[in-house]
Order: structure tokens, then sequence, then C-alpha cells
């Protein structure tokens, strides 16, 4: 029901975002950057970064660089490396690296955690629960041990980048590089950028597609976590979608305000997982940065 | 006989060299010419030069000269006498402008000098694929 509502949502926006000017264009209401120069900065304040898995913390967030580096045809953006093989008024192709959101829920180091603060960390305080036994047909909480390592992954693959007056939509497709999980991830993502004023607003509709490797790898529970859970839960492919909203409001050449806020909801696939116990992720940030 | 053909010979070489050297004196511009600005660069919004250039020559010899250029608003411009050595032009170019001096009566070319006209080193800008917050 909440994934309809996320739909219409999203088709509600669509006529309005018609109206808009081509964001494809450098102009103020589309993000440019000066080819061969470092964009360095850093967001200070508040947010929280909630946690799916059970039993692990909510991430809260404190500080967050942006780093980024373009030269004429490869780029270096907030840790993700790629090279335009097409740069068009209306499409950009690019060969690119990225990597999954998954892993940063087990791993406090991940990149997608890089300068949060706090820990995500397995809660050892949290109440403990019965271990699974099957009564009668009936399924108690499961306990998990410990768990494995999820590693970190890059998935490399190709992006495309098609700019209407609708605004952005990004395609793209990749794999994992290292053979960590050997799954694949595909992404369509709809971008809308307005500039009013000193104010910036991208808004963003996103359906995150993992394969069941992905799934199996992240969110399936290995025979040493619980036996039984091992063989009940069968991964499959799932789909998250999400919204996301980023309002910067620039204060002059290095200062400015930002509001972040991202919302996704969990695929039926993940969230039938016993090692998950919410529904949908969110995050939001509220701080100042500093451009340099 | 010999000796006499071989001096007469070097003889006609000195006078030749002579006459050649003082033609070529002559002919050689003791002539300069100087131009304020020599320079003029374009900014982005205005991509082309509106100014008012200073054309200044000295000859060594009373020449009446005229000014060329390969400027649409000054094709050929002559002085009225000798004593004329500068010369004001308001012009609007978005390109080099070559200006020639040359004699008013022997359209010899005397000197030249051009106005350089360069556009401001704009800083190259391509599109960003990620919003710079995109690592939360």
């Amino acid at each position: 029901m909440k994934k309809l509502a996320v739909l219409l949502l999203t088709a509600l926006i669509l006529p309005f975002a018609s109206l808009a000017n081509d964001a494809a264009m450098c102009d103020e209401n589309s993000d440019c950057i000066t080819v061969g120069r470092w964009d360095l900065g850093i967001a200070l304040g508040y947010g929280v970064k909630s946690n799916p898995v059970k039993n692990y913390e909510d991430i809260p967030i404190y500080l967050a660089p942006t780093i980024a580096y373009y030269g004429d045809k490869w780029f270096f953006d907030n840790g993700n490396l790629g090279y335009t093989l097409a740069e068009q008024e209306k499409f950009t192709i690019n060969l690119t690296t990225s990597f999954s959101a998954d892993s940063a829920y087990f791993y406090r180091w991940d990149p997608s955690n890089i300068f949060i603060a706090g820990t995500n960390q397995l809660n050892v305080g949290a109440t403990p629960v019965a271990r699974t036994v099957r009564t009668f047909g009936v399924e108690a909480e499961p306990v998990i041990n410990d768990l494995e390592d999820r590693n970190f992954t890059l998935l490399g693959g190709v992006e495309a980048f098609i700019y209407t007056r609708a605004g952005i939509i990004n395609l793209s497709v990749a794999h994992d590089l290292f053979d960590v999980h050997s799954g694949m991830e595909a992404k369509l993502k709809w971008l809308y950028s307005i500039a009013i004023a000193q104010w910036k607003f991208e808004l963003a509709a996103v359906a995150d597609w993992k394969s069941e490797d992905v799934v199996n790898y992240y969110y399936g529970v290995r025979p040493s976590e619980n036996v039984y859970w091992s063989e009940k839960f069968q991964a499959a492919s799932a789909t998250n979608l999400g919204l996301e909203l980023t309002t910067q409001y620039v204060i002059n050449e290095h200062w400015e305000l930002i509001f972040l806020a991202r919302y996704s909801e969990l695929a039926d696939e993940i969230v039938a997982s016993p090692l998950v116990n919410e529904k949908n992720t969110s995050t939001f940030f509220v701080g100042a940065a500093y451009r340099f | 006989m010999l000796l006499t053909t071989y001096r007469l010979l070097l003889a006609v070489f000195v006078l030749i060299s002579f006459f050649n050297s003082a033609l070529a004196a002559d002919n050689d511009s003791e002539a300069s010419i100087t131009l304020s600005p020599q320079f003029c660069i374009t900014s982005a919004e205005e991509q082309s030069c509106d100014l008012t250039v200073v054309l200044n020559w000295e000859i060594d010899t009373p020449t009446t000269v005229c000014i060329m250029s390969d400027h649409e608003s000054l094709t050929k411009w002559c002085a009225d006498s000798p004593t004329t050595h500068s010369l004001s032009l308001a012009m609007l170019t978005d390109k080099d402008v070559q200006f020639v001096m040359v004699d008013k009566e022997t359209h010899q070319t005397l000197a030249g000098v051009k106005l350089k006209v360069t556009p401001t080193a704009e800083p190259q800008v391509r599109r960003r694929y990620r919003n710079p917050w995109s690592l939360f």
C-alpha cells in the first residue's frame, strides 16, 4: 500500500515538473562543476540514519563530507569513480562504480557511513529473545547469533542520464566487482531540481532493484547464525522504493544550510528476512555546510 | 689587360654596392608606429571590444601617411600633412585588427601594428552527476 502511495506521489509531482526548464543545462537550476578542480566541502549538523537490521542501532550523523573531482572524461564523486562515454545535450552515458547501501547497516566504517559518528554495532544490551522453536505450528521470534561479516563491495556498471523538461531520468545497472556476493543491482531514478533565489531543491524518486544474490548475502541467514532460519528464509530479488529531498540555502560562496530527508520502503522480500525488523528506512539531516 | 679589366669590374661592383646601399637606406623605413592599447580582453558577457585606440607614428623624413586596417570601420585614412603624427579611433571589434601605415605618395609600406583581441579564459565546466550531499 505504501509503495502505491509512493508511486502515486510521483505521478502527482510529474505534471508540475513538466513545467520546469531543462534541468540538464549548466545554469542556476542544475549543479555543474569546474573541470580539473577539486570540490571539497563538509557539513556539520545533526541527523539520523535509521537501521532496519534487528538489534543494530540507528546511526547518528554529525558531519559528512562532499568530495568530487571531474576531468574531461574521468570523474570521482563522493566515492564513485566514473568515465563518461557520451555527453550530449539530451543524455549522458557513464561507466561508473557504486556501492550498495546495504553493507552500511552491518559495518560501522562502511563508506556509506564515512564521517558519520556513533555506532551501529550489535546492541548487546538488547532484550533477549527466545530461540526459534516450532511447537505445535507456532513460530517464536528467532534468536540470531552474532552475525557473520557482511562485507562491503564495489559495484561496477553503466549508467545513463536522460535530460528532459520533466527532470532527469537516471538508469543504472551494476555488478559486484569483487565477487563478494556476485550480485547485481539496478536503479531507476527520477530527479527534479529547481532553484528559487538562494534556495535549491532536489526531489528524487527512486526504485532500487537488488538481485537474489545481493539480498541473500546481506539479509539471508547463515547456518552459524541460526540453522533453522538459514533454511527457512529463501532470498529473492527485491525492489526498494524511495523518495529523497535535498534542500540547500546558499548563504554565500562558501556557506550554505542544508536539509536532507531520505525515505525508502523496503521490499517485501527484504522485510521477510528475520534479520530485519523495519519495513522502511529513513535519513534526515539538518546542518550547515562549508564548501572550500 | 687582365688586371685593368679586374679593376674595372671591381670599381663597377663597388659603385653598384654604394648605390644599392644608398637606395636601401632611403627605402628602409625609419618609421615606427605604436598603438595604445595593444591588447583587449573580452569578457564572457561582452564578447567584443568597444574601445578607442590611439595610433602614434614617427618618421625621420617628412612624409604624409595613410593608415589602413582590416577593420570595416577604417579601411583607409590619410593625413592632411606630414605634421600629423597621431590618430584616435573608436571601434568595436571581436577579432584582431591589423593597422598598416603607408606613404601617401608612393604607397610604400612604412610600418604596421596589431591590436590583439583575446577572450577571457573562462573555467571549463561540466555536468555534475551526483548531488554534492549524496553520501548521506
